[in-house]
C-alpha cells in the first residue's frame, strides 16, 4: 500500500510517496528535467557519496507522472524545533555548501528549508533531491528569504540574543521574520555589518517593496550566480563563527552526581540483560542526559532515539558522536512533547507517532515527572505502557536524596499520592509483567524490566 | 510572474545584489531605477512568463 506523505505537497513539480518500506518521489516534466541535470553534475556523486545528500535511483514512472526516484527510508525523522544548536548551524552549513557546489554546475536550491534535512548517522543530510534544479540566468536566489527565517534568524537567536530558537520554530515553522528579529537584537548587535544587511536592511527593504515585481527588474540590471554566490559564501563564514555559550544546563552536571556514577555500571548491565531479551531495532531512550544508554543500545545493535528536555546536555551529546552512529538526538520537553501540527493539523505528525521504538529505556526520568512536574504516579505507568513495547524503568522511593531536593519547597500535601514502592508496584502489575527487577545500592532505587 | 511554489519577498529578492558586494550596488541601483521609471508610467512592466526564462544549461553560463 502506498500514501502520500502528509508533508510534502508543497512544491507541485516533485511530491513523496511512502510505501511500508519504500520512498518514491514523484516528478512531473519540469522536475524531471532539473533531476536529470543533478544527475549528470560531478557534485550529486560526490555529495551522495559522502551521505550528505540522500541516495537516489531513478525508477519507472507511475502513470500520469513524468518521472520517479526511489530513496531509501529513513528510520526516523525530526524537526529543527527538536534539534540543538550545534544540529541546525550544521543544517544551515550542509545548505550552503550544496548551494554553492550546485552553483558551480549551473544549478540552484530552490528552497531554504531545515524541513528538507534529516540526521542520519549523527550527521546531516539533505533528503529534498526535488529542490535542486537549472538556474535562471538573470534570477536571484528564491530561498534566502526563507533561509534568514529559518536557519539564521534562529541561530542568531540562540547565539546572539541567549533565547532558545526551537520554541519559536514549533509555534510558527516559518520562522522569525526580519522585522521581528531586528527587533529581539541588543544594542550591540545591532551595529554589526551583517546584523544591518541581512536583518535591518531586509526588514526595510520588505517593508517598502512589499509586492512589488524586482525580479524582471533584477534580470535587466544584470544580476548574475556570482552576486548569489558571494551572498552564500559570507553568510556560511557567519554561521560558521557562531558561538552559543552554553555552559548553564541544568542537567549539565548530572553525570558529576555522586548516585549518577555509582549505578552507572548496574544500570548498564541490567540493561545489557534487557536488551539481549529484547533484540530490539530501536529503542527510545527517555531522558537520555549524556546518550551513555543509547551508546550502550547502539553497542548491541540498535538504533537509538535519544530524547531529553536539555539543550546543553543533548547538543554535547549530538557533537560527541561520531559519523555513522545511529543516534538520533531530539530535543523535547516529556511534559509537552512535540505534537501533531501543520496543514490540517497532520504536516508534521507527533513526536510519539514518528517513534516507533521496540524497546523504552526510561532511567533517571519518573521521578522528576512525578515531583517536579506533578504529574500522578498512575499517569506516568500508563504513559510508559502506552508505548506497547517491553520498558526499562527507574523507580525512585520518596526517601532518596534526589527526590529531597525535587521537593525542597513542596509541602507534601501538594505531591500526589501513592509515590511509594508497594504502589509503584500495584501500577505496575496492572499494565506489565514484570520480567526483572534489581535494586540499586543506595537502598532507594530500584530498577525493573518491564513487559507488555 | 516567474513561477516558484515560495514567495520570495521582494525586499529579500532586491537586497541580493547589495549583499552581492561592491559589483551587486550597480545592479541594485540599476534594478530600482528601472523600477521607479516603471511606477511613472514610462514603460508599463508586463507579467514575465515561465516560456521567456527557460533553464540556462551549465556550460551556457558565465558563472558554470
Amino acid at each position: 500500500m502506498n500514501w502520500a506523505d502528509p508533508g510534502s505537497f508543497r512544491d507541485p513539480a516533485s511530491r513523496v510517496v511512502l510505501g511500508d518500506s519504500t520512498v518514491t518521489r514523484i516528478l512531473d516534466e519540469r522536475g524531471l528535467a532539473d533531476w536529470r541535470a543533478l544527475q549528470a553534475s560531478d557534485f550529486f556523486g560526490r555529495a551522495t557519496a559522502h551521505g550528505r545528500l540522500i541516495a537516489t535511483t531513478e525508477v519507472d514512472a507511475p502513470e500520469g507522472a513524468a518521472g520517479a526516484l526511489a530513496h531509501p527510508r529513513i528510520g526516523f525523522i525530526t524537526y529543527p524545533f527538536e534539534w540543538t544548536f550545534s544540529m541546525l548551524r550544521d543544517a544551515a552549513l550542509l545548505q550552503l555548501d550544496l548551494m554553492l557546489e550546485a552553483l558551480g554546475e549551473g544549478m540552484i536550491l530552490k528552497d531554504a528549508t531545515p524541513y528538507n534535512i534529516q540526521f542520519v548517522g549523527g550527521r546531516p543530510q539533505f533528503i529534498d533531491v526535488g529542490s535542486f534544479e537549472r538556474y535562471r540566468r538573470g534570477e536571484p536566489w528564491i530561498g534566502y528569504r526563507q533561509f534568514c527565517r529559518q536557519f539564521l534568524h534562529p541561530l542568531l537567536m540562540e547565539a546572539w540574543c541567549g533565547v532558545p530558537f526551537q520554541p519559536w520554530l514549533r509555534g510558527d515553522p516559518e520562522g522569525p521574520t526580519s522585522a521581528q528579529m531586528w527587533r529581539l537584537l541588543p544594542a550591540r548587535r545591532k551595529a554589526t555589518p551583517a546584523a544591518i544587511l541581512h536583518i535591518g536592511l531586509q526588514a526595510r527593504a520588505e517593508a517598502r517593496l512589499k509586492g512589488r515585481e524586482v525580479r524582471r527588474s533584477l534580470a535587466e540590471a544584470g544580476f548574475t550566480a556570482d552576486l548569489i554566490r558571494a551572498n552564500v559564501e559570507k553568510l556560511r563564514a557567519l554561521i560558521d563563527d557562531l558561538e552559543w555559550d552554553s555552559d548553564d544546563g541544568t542537567w549539565s552536571t548530572y553525570h558529576g552526581c555522586d548516585h549518577v556514577a555509582r549505578d552507572r555500571d548496574l544500570k548498564t548491565e541490567f540493561l545489557v540483560q534487557a536488551l539481549e531479551a529484547v533484540s530490539p531495532a530501536t529503542v527510545l531512550d527517555l531522558g537520555c542526559n549524556d546518550g551513555h544508554f543509547s551508546q550502550v543500545a547502539v553497542s548491541r545493535g540498535a538504533d537509538a532515539i535519544a530524547v531529553d528536555g536539555d539543550e546543553v546536555v543533548l547538543d554535547r551529546l549530538y557533537r560527541s558522536l561520531s559519523a555513522g552512529t545511529p543516534i538520533t538526538p531530539v530535543l523535547t520537553d516529556l511534559q509537552n512533547p512535540s505534537p501533531s501540527q501543520g496543514w490540517a493539523g497532520v504536516e508534521r505528525p507527533a513526536l510519539f507517532e514518528r517513534a516507533r521504538p521496540d524497546l523504552v529505556i526510561a532511567y533517571g526520568l519518573i521521578h522528576h515527572l512525578i515531583y517536579s512536574a506533578s504529574i500522578p504516579p498512575a499517569r506516568v505507568v500508563e504513559w510508559l505502557a502506552s508505548f506497547d513495547v517491553p520498558v526499562v524503568v527507574e523507580f525512585v522511593a520518596p526517601e532518596d536524596p534526589m527526590v529531597g531536593r525535587l521537593t525542597a519547597n513542596k509541602r507534601p500535601e501538594e505531591l500526589h499520592p501513592g509515590r511509594d514502592r508497594e504502589s509503584f508496584d500495584r501500577l505496575v502489575s496492572q499494565h506489565f509483567r514484570v520480567v526483572r527487577e534489581a535494586d540499586l545500592p543506595g537502598g532507594t532505587r530500584r530498577l525493573y524490566h518491564l513487559s507488555r | 510572474m516567474i513561477f516558484a511554489y515560495l514567495d520570495p519577498g521582494s525586499g529579500s529578492l532586491i537586497l541580493q545584489a547589495v549583499l552581492g558586494g561592491v559589483a551587486g550596488l550597480g545592479v541594485a541601483a540599476k534594478a530600482m531605477r528601472s523600477r521607479w521609471r516603471s511606477r511613472k508610467g514610462e514603460e508599463p512592466a508586463p507579467e514575465q512568463s515561465a516560456e521567456g526564462t527557460e533553464p540556462v544549461p551549465a556550460e551556457e553560463t558565465q558563472e558554470g
